[in-house]
Formats: C-alpha cells, structure tokens, sequence
C-alpha cells in the first residue's frame, strides 16, 4: 500500500514537473541544452549575434563541451541534448549503435581543404602537384599521394630548411572529422574511386603507413589550425582542415589576418569532400535547436563571420568578403565519402 | 583504453591516500583535499586557481600586473606537464585552468572533456644550451648540428648534461624522444617494434650516464643549474635565455644555444580552462586569457625570450634573443614528428624501468623521540607507498630493476641500516623493517648524512644517480659544520633532500639542502607529490 502511494506520488510529481517544463520551455524563459561540438564550430556558437538570436527567437542557449566528431558519437554521452558532428559518418555511426536519434538535420557545410605556408604552395605549384585555376588553387590528390608513399623529403622539393618528408598533419582520424574525412580522402585517391566496404581492405595498408609515419595526431581541429598558424612553417608545413577555419580567422581577426595574409595559402584537393555539420538532437530539448540553427539570420551570421558554407551545392556570394584570397565560389570537383561501413574499417585499422 | 584504466589506477591510489592522510591527522584539522598552491598573486574576491608548468613561474610578474588592474587572485601551482596530465586524468580537478608546457600532454590528459577555451600563450623550442667555451671547443658554434653530433660528444665523455625527467616533464620527454630517433637512425618515425631493439637499450643507457642532474620541471632544472656550476642543460630557449641573463650579471660565462636540426621540437604553452559550470571563474579566466594575448602584453612576455605572435620576434625585442649566445630569433624551427600515444607511453614506461641512470637512494628515516606517534605514523605511511611497488606504479614511482635503496633509521645514532637492490621482493621487505623499528631519544640527522655518505662512498657513483633524503621533523642536534666538512672531503655532487614530518622545523634540512643544492619537501601536505617531486631530481 505504502509502495503504491509513494510510487503515486512520484508519478504527479513527475506530471507536475513535465507540466512546468513545458509552460517555461513555451514562455520567455530560456533552455539550456548542452552536448558534445568538434571544435570548429565553437566560433559560431560563442557568437553573441548568434547567441542572440537563439535565444531571443527560440528561448535557447546552447552550452557545449568539446569533443571529436568520431569520438562523441562512440563513447559515452549520456546527460547531454544533442551532438554537433561534421559528418555524414557520424551521423551513420550513431545509427549503427543506437538507432534513429530523436532529429538529425544538416545545418552547415563546408569543404576539406589544405593549408600551407606560401613556400610550400609555391614549391607544390612548381612540382606540377598543384596548379591555380581561377584564381583558387587546386592540390592534385594522387600525385600528392604518391609523393607522401615515395617517401620524398621537403629538401627534395626544394624545401632545405625542412626537415623530414613531405606530409600533410591531420587531427586523428579516429577521433576527429577532418583527419577523419582526409583519411576517407586518401582512400579513395588510393583505391581511384570512392572505396566500399568490398574493396577498402586492399588500400587499407598504404592508408596505415601513411598515417603510422604521421605518429601522435591532434585531437581536435581547431587546435590543428591553431598550431599551423602559430607555430610556423617548420612545425607544420601542411595541415588538412576546413575551409571554414580560415574565413572565420580572417573575419574575426582581421587586424592579425592583415599580418600574416601573404604567408598563408588555401589549397583544394581535388577532387575534395564536403564536410556536413549534422545536428543531431538525443531529446525534445535538443531537437528545437535545429530550427533555430536554421534561421535565416542565424545562416547568414554562419557564412558572413564563420565561413561555413549554407547554400545549395555550396556555392557562395560575396567570397570576396573575408579578404581571403583564392576563395573558390563554387566546389565542384568533389566525391563522396566511403560508406559508413568502410569508413568503419578504415577507423578501425587505424586505431 | 589504457589511459583510461591508468585513470582508474591513479584515482584508487589518490582514494587510498586521502585515506592515509585523514587516519593520520585524525581528523580535526582537515583542510580541502589537493595542495597547497605555490605562488598566490594578488587579491580579489574571484580566485583562479592553475596548475601550470614551472618555467610559467617567470612570468609571475606579468600575472601580478594582471591581478591587480582586474581584482582577481591568482594561484599558481606548479608541476611538470606530465604530472598535469596525469592531474587532469582524475575525477576530481581541484584548479580551475591548467598551462602545461606543451598541447600534447593537455589533449592526451583530457579524456573526459573538460577542458575548454584552450590557446596557445607563447612558443619556446627544447634546445640545448651549452657553456660557451665547451660549446667552441666541441665545434658546435657557427654550424648545424644534428642530435648524432651532441650523442658523440656524450659518448666521448666530453659533455655532460643535465635535463628534466622524462616522465615528469615535457622538456625532458622532448629531448628523449629525439634522443632515440638519433640513436635508431632517424627513421620516418618511431614503432613499438624500435623499442624493443636490443642494441637500443645499450645505447641509450651509455647515453644517460652522460646525465649529471634532473629534475621535475624546468625551471627548477634551470634554478638547480644555476647553483651547480654544470656544463649543459636540455630547456626551453626562453629559459636558457633567462639563465644567461643572471649569468651574465654574475659576471659568468654564458650558454651557447644549439637547435638540433633533426630533434627539435616546440612548446606551444596552452592555456586552458577546467570547466567546473561557474560562469564567474569562466568569465576571469578569459579576461585572464584575453588579457595575456593582447598586443602589449604578448610584446611583453616576448621579452622574456618566448616567441610570441604570428609574425615572429619584433625588431624591437632582437636584443633578447642574443645571436651572440647562439640564439637564432629568424631560424625556422622545423620539428621532429612525436610518435602516436602508444608508441610514446611505451617508451616512457622504458625510461622509468629500463633506461634511465638507475638512482642510488639513501633514505634516512628519523626514529628519534620527536617523532614518535602522529610523525612515525605518517613516516611509515609514507615509505608504504614508496617501497610496496604496486602502490609506487600507481604514481610513477617504482623502483627500475638496478636501482638500490638504503634505509638508514636514527635517532641520535644510527639504530639500523638495510640495502635492497632492484624493484622485487627484498625493496617489498623493507617496509616490515620500518614498521617494526621502534622510535628512540635524541635526534641528530648529521649522523644518519654521515653514515650516507660513508655508503654512498662505497659505489662507483658514475653508475648511479644518488641523492640522499631525509624524512624527519628536521629537530636536530649535532653540527652541520662537522659534517659539510666530510661532505666536502667526498667531493661528489649529492643532493641532500628532506620530506617534513610530524611537528615540523625545516630550518636545519633548508640548510642542508641549500648547501647541496637540493630542495626541502612537505610531506604532511601532499605526499605522492613530495615524493614524485624528489624522485624528479634523482
């Protein structure tokens, strides 16, 4: 008797509580969600228009902890509202373990590109394994391949104040998105075509040799931009990242940016790949954010002062704005990622 | 995975200790777990609370400025960065930001998230600096020269060196690792299947027999070198660059700073913050963060000898980054690859067991009246954690295979003497012995130096790394002249440490240890970290 009161009890309690949630959650006052972000999204979220909006138009503010793409859907994220990955993958992976999450949607996009210091874009472009069309400059992925397999030093391309071989540092392919999707990159450069579960095995050594020799990977991608530009050309002379990260840097630095512009080069892979920023909401709570993060002013702010690309097929207005040069308005030369299942191979082999 | 399981192993022992501590205070003067900071900076009614580095401890001055225009206090405390790794890997952070000397050792720590808001403060590469004299006359001046070169001076014996300890701090595991690069010939990069090579082991002993001194940060390497008249020293340019200046003013000769072309690499100094959900802490430390990163101050601590900024070292500060001492301000500073975390821990755990210079540890354990009950107790826990090695593993402090450890127990004589060689059962034995030894009358410390000494005196000490440490309550009688004058006499570079115990009176161990160029511990506060701060300098 006494069980079944208290168990009573808890239930009106729990309905009074829902009761409340659900008057707040539509009055003015705010929800906080929080949940795992890959770094390079911090940069908008920190953003006070941004937040402003969010909060003024959908009642939420959206804290967060940092997390890799790959590593915030495979480990343990109980207690949070949502994920914020930059991939498909993750997204497939998630499935794969837990089901259909409560809403999912992509909210931004934008492509892998390489960054290096103008020495060793000049040095790319005078090997024939880079060329500039349209004023962007395109990195040649099998030859850039070849050249990391055969081993060539930088002195061997011109580069004597290098030391080691040619390299291009990526965060680490099993934790993080971009080391992750450059990797998926590599693959299919190796196999000549986008690689399926049935025939990633044969490239799957090449693919652990190139990584092994890269050794101990950043976890995060913002932190790997960090370093490219803070640490110099000798540290890391080439990092895969987003094309985001530099649009961004440019346009919230713009005073630094000034400095070191002429140093700096944006190159694409070609062919590239779309990096896709997937919201994915784990409750109701997290699951009204992804209008929000959709809101037209919210997309704007997105591309305007963050570089993530929001309209269809990529393309961009205005991709003079940044003061970055060699801004592609459009990024066609692109392929799709291996599937989740042999994505999953290629996470596995290079754990 | 195994870092995660290693988390589990260090917040077992943690629990286990916090125990040890609470049994025995007894209780009633508890304070917060987690110790003591080092340096408190300013007032203010918001406190930040970092774990950082040592060779931060430099710029004290400038975190001083800070605190007084912004009001917020400052604590500072300070371990190497892989004792901070190993603090972030614990359930509980007791700081609210951490600043180890490198990214690396921040993100590995980091498993559970926790930290954010993270930048890069300033750059400093690992160097080697080397007296200015010895550095010419090893042809090291005006040329490059590569790890192999400096591994041949070693080898040939006409340098010696002294670096931080591996597993302890990012300077020394930075050196390390390009140490073995060298000696396995510079492959693309190192595998586990390097590790086990034989002729490896062999080479790299040879080459840490060249080793005169540690320690467990830097800039304590750098205060050590400053008192010992060495030769050589592994360290952040920034620091070397610092230690020219007070020799410079003490009208000594200089260090000439060498850049292993092929074993160089960066600290890229980050600073982070510990996100505990205060949004009044998180909002000091970006004002802290915002503050450091702004152009006038990021000119200033450029001015301490750290690279600072994105387009190098200003005109304007060329006259600290002196060419004349060997400093490159313009060179490009290409880096060895680190191995992946595996490969890296593997060789870490090799340092600790395998490679290093095994030490020669003379504990001299005070029996003596003063200490009896509240110190005995505490002094017996203490040498539970060090002498039993399943708890030592726990927090790096197991013994290697060679190392040899002597129990001196005294009072005011030596009541007993014990010497156990290697990490097994006969170092596990000790600890029945120090349990059972019963306290005695007067205290005289010198007496329990002396028979030290004496022991010491019977090894071929180039083999080893002897230090001795006293545990006591430092209330000594006896004469300290007396025996600085067989101190002397013995001619050999020991350090005399001291762990505090009982009702405490450092004043004669301060002495001791500043004559021998050592330190004095509280191990009342803080044991794992007084122990794991002496195990760093021997």
């Amino acid at each position: 008797m006494k069980a079944k009161l208290t168990g009573l009890a808890v239930l009106l309690l729990v309905i009074l509580l829902a009761g409340a949630y659900s008057v707040l959650s539509k009055g003015t006052e705010t929800t906080e969600i929080t949940g795992y972000v890959g770094g390079e999204k911090i940069g908008l979220l920190e953003d006070e228009e941004v937040q402003k909006v969010i909060r003024e138009k959908y009642g939420i503010e959206i804290d967060y902890s940092r997390a890799g793409s790959i590593e915030m859907v495979t480990e343990d994220h109980t207690g949070m509202d949502y994920l914020f990955p930059s991939s498909q993958t993750a997204l497939e992976l998630y499935e794969e373990q837990y089901g259909s999450p409560v809403k999912s949607e992509i909210v931004l996009n934008t492509p892998i590109v390489l960054y290096a210091r103008a020495a060793v874009t000049d040095a790319l472009l005078e090997e024939g394994i880079a060329w500039e069309e349209n004023g962007s400059c395109y990195v040649d992925m099998e030859k850039l391949a070849a050249c990391i397999e055969e081993g060539k030093a930088w002195a061997d391309i011109g580069l004597s104040e290098l030391y080691g071989n040619v390299t291009v540092a990526t965060t680490d392919p099993t934790k993080s998105n971009s080391g992750n999707m450059f990797a998926g990159l590599l693959a299919n450069t190796l196999y000549g075509g986008t690689v399926g579960e049935a025939n990633v095995e044969e490239v799957l050594p090449r693919l652990q040799t190139i990584f092994r020799n890269l050794g101990y990977m950043e976890s995060s991608s913002s932190d790997l931009f960090d370093q490219f530009l803070k640490t110099g050309i000798g540290a890391k002379p080439m990092v895969a990242g987003y094309e985001n990260q530099l649009l961004e840097f440019s346009a919230e630095n713009p005073d630094t940016w000034e400095q070191v512009k002429d140093d700096i080069r944006m190159m694409y892979p070609s062919p590239t790949v779309w990096s896709s920023h997937i919201f994915i909401a784990l409750d109701e709570k997290g699951a009204n954010a992804v209008e929000a993060l959709l809101d037209e002013e919210v997309q704007r702010l997105a591309w305007e002062r963050h570089g993530f690309r929001t309209g269809i097929g990529g393309s961009a207005a205005d991709t003079g704005s940044f003061g970055v040069d060699g801004v592609a308005r459009e990024v066609t030369r692109v392929m799709n990622m291996p599937g989740a299942a042999a994505m999953a191979r290629i996470i596995e082999a290079l754990q | 995975m195994k870092m995660r399981r290693f988390a589990g192993f260090v917040i077992t022992a943690l629990a286990a200790l916090a125990l040890c501590a609470c049994s025995g205070r007894g209780g009633a003067r508890q304070e917060e777990s987690g110790s003591e900071a080092d340096t408190v900076l300013g007032s203010g009614r918001v406190t930040l609370r970092i774990l950082s580095g040592s060779e931060n401890q430099e710029l004290e001055p400038v975190l001083e400025d800070f605190s007084k225009e912004s009001g917020i206090q400052i604590e500072m405390t300070y371990q190497g960065s892989l004792d901070i790794m190993r603090t972030l890997e614990q359930e509980q952070i007791d700081y609210d930001a951490v600043w180890p000397a490198s990214s690396l050792w921040l993100n590995v720590g980091d498993t559970q998230h926790r930290i954010k808001h993270t930048e890069s403060v300033s750059i400093s590469p690992v160097v080697f600096g080397i007296r200015q004299s010895l550095a010419e006359e090893l042809g090291f001046v005006g040329r490059e020269v590569s790890v192999r070169d400096i591994l041949d001076a070693i080898e040939s014996g006409k340098l010696r060196f002294c670096m931080t300890r591996a597993t302890q701090s990012n300077s020394g595991a930075s050196a390390y690792i390009g140490f073995l690069y060298a000696l396995l010939g510079n492959p693309e990069m190192i595998t586990m299947e390097d590790l086990e090579n034989s002729r490896l082991q062999a080479e790299i002993q040879q080459l840490f027999s060249g080793v005169d001194r540690s320690s467990g940060s830097s800039d304590w390497l750098k205060d050590m070198f400053l008192e010992g008249g060495y030769d050589a020293m592994v360290n952040y340019e920034c620091l070397i660059i610092q230690t020219n200046e007070e020799l410079e003013s003490r009208g000594e000769e200089p260090l000439y700073v060498i850049y292993p072309y092929d074993g160089l690499t960066l600290a890229d100094s980050p600073l982070g913050y510990v996100d505990g959900g205060d949004d009044e802490k998180e909002e000091a430390f970006l004002s802290l963060q915002e503050y450091l990163l702004s152009d006038e101050v990021q000119n200033r601590i450029q001015r301490t000898g750290r690279r600072t900024g994105y387009t190098g070292i200003s005109e304007e500060n060329k006259d600290v980054f002196r060419t004349d001492w060997g400093v490159q301000p313009d060179r490009v500073l290409s880096t060895l690859r680190m191995p992946s975390a595996e490969v890296l821990f593997e060789a870490l755990n090799l340092y600790q067991t395998d490679f290093k210079k095994p030490s020669l540890n003379i504990y001299c354990l005070d029996y003596s009246g003063s200490m009896a009950g509240e110190g005995n107790r505490q002094l017996v826990a203490a040498m539970e954690q060090l002498l039993i090695q399943e708890n030592a593993r726990k927090n790096f402090l197991q013994a290697s295979n060679d190392e040899i450890n002597v129990l001196i127990m005294f009072d005011d004589q030596v009541l007993a003497e014990y010497t156990a060689k290697g990490s097994g059962e006969e170092l596990e034995a000790l600890y029945t012995e120090v349990k059972e030894q019963e306290t005695g009358s007067g205290t005289d410390m010198y007496v329990a130096a002396s028979e030290a000494l004496h022991v010491l005196d019977s090894y071929d000490l180039s083999a080893y790394t002897p230090a001795i440490i006293l545990l006591t309550d430092g209330r000594s009688g006896g004469s300290f002249d007396v025996f600085m004058e067989q101190y002397e006499e013995l001619g050999e570079d020991i350090p005399i440490f001291s762990i505090m115990f009982g009702d405490a009176d450092s004043e004669q161990a301060e002495e001791l240890a500043s004559a021998t160029n050592a330190r004095v511990f509280d191990g009342r506060e803080n044991l794992t970290e007084a122990f794991r701060k002496v195990k760093g300098y021997n």
